[in-house]
């Protein structure tokens, strides 16, 4: 489902990666993991097509870097779902609102807009924050908003660059446990991560190991 | 309709959360609209005082004394004939003293023992022939008359309201492509302020799938208000000044200030193409 041939993306002195070779299939549960600036986040910035190769190619589906027209990226954005250690929700309107905005940059219907997001609220345990600003919520709770916006869309595939950074130990644990919840659904998920109290916890997951912006290992 | 309601609401929410930023686009097309609304009233009304002067302008032809008065009916005619020509007005002799009286209070057989007045035609041209070259051939072609001794008209005059005419014309029309080019630029600034402010919004929406198309239109729609909103602010001032001016000022100054629907209306439109241009300038740097 994905693909990275030969792949080099580079910018300042250490930070990006180099001749990456990797192939992500649709339903796995990947995490990338190394140190700070062995180019974990470029990985998936790479995937959702916010950053280019300068050498190589990267396939997503039949969205392939090298041929795709600027115009054509937010089409791949409507298959991938990201989230992100700051959460990036918006602060101006709720919950619901939030969640919602996925769907209508992707002209869903009103009556699908609001059962489609209630749904999806439910399944990760917010059904009764609907109509709560991010900032009256919970870090663990912002995270969770997060995921229904990235998963209401009904993505092939759902990004997450440390996404229990800013969360306790406890918050984590459960917030991983939905990952794994939407695993099982179907949906391949990729989490980028240094925190190995949580890739422990998945004992199934492919582990690629990134250093300096090259994998160093995979297991 | 869906989106189309979404992108709407987005615009509301944008000029609502603008804060200062947006306050000051306003206010910037706001002032911009009241100087180029009032210049343009200035510059309209002092045309149609320049129209109604031209409009008294007339051509005077003296003809021989002594023409017999059925050659004189026969040019009336012809000069009746001519499409530059609105209206012949015939002064005989006889009525050309009877003037003279009028204006300097003495006869002129009292002065000369005879009339040396002689009869003429005075030529009323319609408004597209009040101009300098016109009234020259107009000139040329009436003295081919035989019975014609010479024809007169205040070339001086007319040069005169010409040039005042196009003056006025370039001066509003310069100042109000340098105001609009201003405002749209000062207006875009601020609102690629409240753009950067939220640049957050932007970034959201692209990484959720949103096309150049979505992300831009509620800035658009944003930018649009301000501009309308801009308007209404400047009409209102316009409006207020006019009626206070002719309130208390009208009969000092001899004059009405008055503006139309279409006055007003047209304001509408340009706050709202500024505050358009203004922020799809803003929006393009940020849609890279």
């Amino acid at each position: 489902m994905i693909n990275f041939f030969n792949v080099s993306c580079t910018f300042g002195k250490d930070a990006g990666v180099r001749d990456i070779n990797l192939s992500i299939n649709e339903g796995e549960f990947v995490f990338i993991t190394g140190p700070s600036g062995a180019g974990k986040s470029t990985i998936l910035r790479l995937i959702y097509l916010e950053l280019f190769p300068e050498k190589g190619k990267v396939v997503i589906r039949n969205f392939d870097s090298a041929k795709v027209r600027m115009n054509e990226i937010p089409y791949l954005r409507r298959r991938v779902g990201m989230i992100f250690q700051d959460f990036r929700l918006l602060d101006d309107r709720n919950v619901y609102e939030n969640v919602a905005l996925s769907l209508y940059v992707s002209h869903y219907k009103t009556r699908e807009i609001r059962s489609r997001v209630y749904n999806i609220l439910n399944q990760v345990g917010l059904g009764h924050r609907i109509y709560y600003r991010p900032h009256e919520l919970s870090g663990g709770e912002q995270q969770r908003v997060a995921i229904a916006r990235a998963l209401v869309k009904e993505p092939v595939v759902l990004l997450a660059d440390e996404p229990t950074g800013n969360l306790d130990p406890r918050v984590a644990n459960d917030l991983l446990s939905l990952l794994i919840k939407i695993n099982q659904q179907g949906t391949a998920v990729i989490v980028a991560t240094h925190n190995y109290a949580l890739i422990s916890r998945v004992p199934s997951a492919r582990l690629i190991q990134m250093n300096e912006g090259s994998i160093s290992g995979v297991t | 309709m869906t989106v189309f309601w979404f992108l709407i609401k987005e615009g509301f929410r944008g000029l609502i959360r603008s804060n200062y930023a947006g306050a000051f686009s306003i206010i910037i097309i706001a002032i911009s609209l009241i100087f180029i609304g009032v210049g343009y009233i200035a510059a309209r009304d002092t045309l149609v005082m320049v129209d109604h002067i031209r409009a008294q302008y007339d051509i005077n032809v003296f003809l021989r004394q002594g023409t017999d008065q059925p050659v004189i009916d026969q040019l009336a005619e012809r000069l009746k004939g001519n499409p530059a020509v609105t209206e012949v007005v015939y002064v005989s002799s006889d009525s050309a003293a009877k003037l003279f009286k009028q204006e300097f209070g003495q006869d002129i057989f009292d002065i000369l023992e005879y009339n040396p007045l002689p009869p003429a035609f005075t030529l009323r041209l319609k408004p597209a022939y009040r101009n300098l070259p016109s009234v020259e051939a107009i000139a040329r072609q009436v003295n081919t008359e035989d019975i014609v001794d010479e024809v007169k008209y205040r070339k001086n005059f007319l040069l005169l309201l010409e040039k005042y005419q196009r003056l006025i014309f370039a001066s509003v029309v310069t100042i109000f492509s340098l105001l609009t080019i201003l405002s749209v630029i000062l207006a875009g600034n601020s609102i690629k302020m409240t753009i950067f402010s939220r640049r957050d919004v932007i970034l959201t929406m692209k990484h959720v799938g949103a096309t150049n198309t979505f992300v831009r239109a509620p800035f658009l729609i944003e930018g649009t208000l301000e501009g309308l909103v801009g308007a209404l602010l400047a009409g209102l001032t316009i409006w207020v000044s006019f009626h206070f001016l002719n309130t208390y000022f009208q009969t000092i100054f001899q004059y009405k200030a008055l503006a139309s629907y279409r006055f007003y209306g047209g304001l509408a439109g340009l706050g709202s193409m500024i505050g358009l241009i203004g922020s799809m300038r803003a929006i393009r740097k940020f849609l890279i």
